[in-house]
């Protein structure tokens, strides 16, 4: 037999075997796993790569899986899952430091009240603050002038949210 | 906790589509436009609720939801308010120490006439109620004012409301006070903003979440939500006015209630009533 003959059949049966068994892998490989791996692309050193959640979405999660006092990584930075009054609250539990949470959290409760966006259960939390510090019991006052804080926080963002964003429920 | 999710559900799909069906007018003094406000929320209500008239609406939840319907009706062969719109009829045309009476406050001797509020008083610069000029008519009388929320001021307005049965809503805006437009569009503004701790809207529950249940309630539309006020609730077991429900309803988000006939209260009282015109005053209503 012609030696070229014999050398270009040879190819050509290589060729449909290595064919044949790719098709066979790519059926036998489960569908998740068809997907290319993403493309690693290198950051440039003077434009950093965006953070895929934001630091508040980020905070948001892992408050929601770990609560309070969990340690999260975002963006090359170490962050706690605590809420500011929190560490507000974490100081020594003493007179002076829950009179002085508590008239904070007072002031931040008018501020939202002044707003019209005050929640209903704020008022007698304050007042719960006040009647533990009177019976002595500090730590007790500043968890709950804590709470109280960040209702009226929140309640202020969400002032500030409805005035950029009540229409979106307008039927029109 | 299923049912919580359940609803959040259905509450973010029915508020996605309505957000897409948001336009970018009618928010502010320059393009508020009452009216064509009034016509979108009929419209929406019949592309919800297609086998429900219009006019049907003045009947609340029981307009949209056949069960609840036909419980009502069976309650209304009997109704619960009865008792006080004969009381309050009683004391409609009990005469003050001074000898004049309410008749003397009100035109048309007060008969007839509660489907024309609330109303823009030009001279006073602000939205006027029902119960407002109730207790305004005392007042000027030398007598007490009454409680806002329950008792002898909701039986005399379910009395003026007996009388006004099948007239016609028609709330005016003047259109050379803006003054009023402004009222209005803060009642608007009230009615679509979330707040309390729950983060719900009034429209939330009685625009998107009509007919839709939170536990074992299920919220009724906003269209024609004023017109059988005062109600004798089962839950309060007496009549309410429609500013005790305001509070009840802030309550229930979780937001701290703004005090009857405020001036927020009353504007929202003129955004709601306008959205009701053309449907009929029928109050006094039972509700659950």
């Amino acid at each position: 037999m012609n030696k070229g003959l014999i050398i270009a059949i040879v190819l050509i049966v290589a060729v449909v075997l290595f064919m044949t068994q790719s098709d066979k892998k790519e059926v036998s490989e489960p569908a998740m796993t068809k997907a290319p791996p993403p493309v690693q692309v290198e950051p440039s050193p003077a434009e950093p790569a965006a953070p895929e959640v934001s630091l508040q979405e980020a905070f948001e999660m892992n408050r929601a899986m770990y609560g309070k006092g969990h340690s999260f990584a975002w963006n090359g930075e170490q962050h706690t899952t605590d809420h500011p009054e929190e560490i507000e609250a974490s100081k020594e539990a003493t007179q002076a430091n829950a009179e002085a949470l508590l008239a904070s959290a007072m002031a931040k409760n008018a501020e939202v009240a002044k707003l019209g966006f005050e929640w209903k259960l704020t008022g007698d939390i304050l007042k719960k603050a006040q009647q533990s510090i009177d019976q002595g019991n500090f730590q007790q006052a500043l968890n709950l002038a804590a709470q109280a804080k960040y209702h009226a926080r929140i309640g202020i963002e969400q002032y500030h949210y409805a005035q950029a964003n009540w229409h979106l429920s307008v039927p029109e | 906790m299923k049912i919580i999710k359940t609803l959040a559900l259905n509450l973010a799909v029915a508020s996605a589509s309505q957000a897409a069906l948001a336009a970018d007018s009618g928010f502010d003094m320059q393009t508020v436009d009452p009216e064509a406000d009034r016509i979108a929320l009929q419209n929406y209500f019949k592309a919800r609720f297609p086998e429900t008239e219009i006019a049907d609406y003045v009947n609340g939840i029981y307009a949209v939801d056949a069960g609840s319907r036909e419980q009502w009706e069976e309650l209304e062969e009997f109704p619960p308010y009865e008792f006080d719109v004969e009381k309050g009829e009683e004391l409609f045309n009990t005469p003050f120490a001074n000898g004049k009476g309410y008749a003397d406050c009100f035109e048309n001797g007060g008969i007839g006439i509660r489907h024309k509020y609330p109303y823009w008083n030009k001279d006073e610069g602000t939205v006027k109620t029902l119960e407002q000029e109730i207790n305004e008519c005392r007042t000027d009388n030398d007598e007490e004012p009454l409680a806002w929320g329950k008792g002898a001021i909701a039986q005399i307005s379910a009395y003026m409301a007996w009388t006004s049965r099948d007239k016609v809503f028609d709330i005016q805006i003047p259109a050379d006070d803006e003054r009023a437009k402004a009222a209005y569009l803060d009642g608007k503004k009230f009615f679509y903003a979330k707040r309390g701790q729950l983060n719900l809207s009034c429209a939330n529950c009685h625009v998107q979440g009509t007919n839709i249940r939170i536990r074992a309630d299920l919220p009724s539309p906003q269209l024609g939500h004023v017109t059988h006020f005062p109600v004798f609730r089962s839950k309060w077991g007496a009549l309410g006015t429609l500013h005790r429900r305001y509070s009840g309803c802030h309550k229930d988000s979780r937001s701290k209630p703004l005090k009857p006939q405020t001036e927020t209260f009353r504007n929202l009282e003129y955004f709601q009533s306008y959205m009701s015109n053309g449907l009929v005053a029928n109050g006094p209503g039972a509700r659950k």
